[in-house]
């Protein structure tokens, strides 16, 4: 798993230079060499900028993407919202600082625009309660049964994702974040801007609720027996 | 047992299982999960249903990436932006 290098990272930024911007250039390719004086000081052009932010941030687009869907709910939102997230994260490109953690850094932006641009427009309240977790029980229901959970393996994507849907946003983040994208528990800490004992707590409630959810929706349909038919 | 590491109960070691399963437990406690798992087949059990059931999450929740022609968006609102640093 990847392990979140920011905190130890103190390089001072090679693309710190780049807030100046030259007139009148709009998609021209700048070629190094051939700057006058006045711009000689500038180590990073447009060009090397988008170069920098092509190779860096835009493969992690379809993570980006992804939690952006699971964050608004739906597919034309989650596509503003990613192309609102890169767009922001190329214009403080300079803020970056290369060879921390891009992931969390983009991740960030994207959560931040969530909750100032969308999350009003967001759907209705929570399906999956999370308050009343205990621990394992789904586990006991049917460790006669389906010890290994086979169970799971019958749901359609759909209806786990539906059920992902429902967590509430701050148990659904943290749960996509770990379970979908794989982030460490600091890594999550960082994107969320909780401490790590928050995340490990919201996480073990989301895992928990989800699992007894699509539990639930295994027996509905059948691919489980309920392990009492009371 | 003479002197050995640490031993946990089954509450110790279900507590700390998802942070086990994560690898986000120091190397000696995780060992002392490890090993309560080793010698407790209750809890072994626990411990197998849920790395099935992260196991599946992850491979089940994947499927989707960005849209192809999202990307392209994205390029040419690049090329063109304006408030970009060092864009015009």
């Amino acid at each position: 798993m990847c392990r979140m290098a920011s905190k130890l990272a103190r390089d001072p930024g090679r693309y710190q230079a780049v807030a100046y911007s030259p007139p009148g250039r709009d998609s021209m390719p700048i070629t190094h060499g051939s700057r006058s004086d006045r711009e000689r000081t500038i180590v990073a052009t447009p060009d090397d900028q988008r170069q920098a932010f092509e190779k860096e941030a835009l493969p992690h687009l379809d993570t980006v993407f992804r939690v952006a869907l699971r964050l608004a709910g739906n597919e034309a939102q989650a596509e503003d919202l990613t192309q609102e997230t890169m767009l922001r994260a190329y214009r403080a490109w300079h803020q970056y600082r290369p060879g921390t953690n891009i992931r969390a850094w983009l991740l960030t932006i994207l959560r931040h625009t969530f909750i100032n641009e969308y999350r009003k427009a967001r759907r209705a309240a929570p399906a999956v309660d999370v308050t009343e977790v205990e621990a394992f029980t789904v586990f006991e229901d049917v460790q006669e049964s389906d010890p290994e959970g086979r169970f799971f393996d019958q749901l359609v994507d759909e209806d786990i994702l539906r059920a992902i849907d429902g967590l509430p946003d701050e148990f659904r983040e943290t749960l996509v974040l770990s379970d979908v994208e794989g982030l460490s528990y600091a890594e999550i800490a960082e994107v969320t801007e909780v401490p790590v004992g928050t995340v490990k707590s919201r996480l073990f409630r989301a895992r928990q609720a989800l699992q007894r959810e699509l539990y639930h929706y295994a027996v509905e349909m059948g691919y489980i027996k309920p392990r009492n038919d009371d | 047992m003479t002197e050995g590491p640490h031993e946990i109960d089954c509450r110790e070691a279900l507590d700390r299982l998802y942070e086990y399963l994560d690898a986000e437990l120091t190397p000696e406690l995780a060992q002392e999960v490890a090993d309560h798992l080793a010698k407790c087949a209750p809890c072994l059990a626990v411990s197998k249903f849920e790395t099935a059931y992260l196991r599946f999450l992850e491979a089940r929740t994947r499927a989707q990436g960005a849209p192809d022609d999202l990307k392209k968006r994205i390029l040419e609102r690049l090329l063109f932006d304006k408030d970009a640093p060092g864009g015009s």
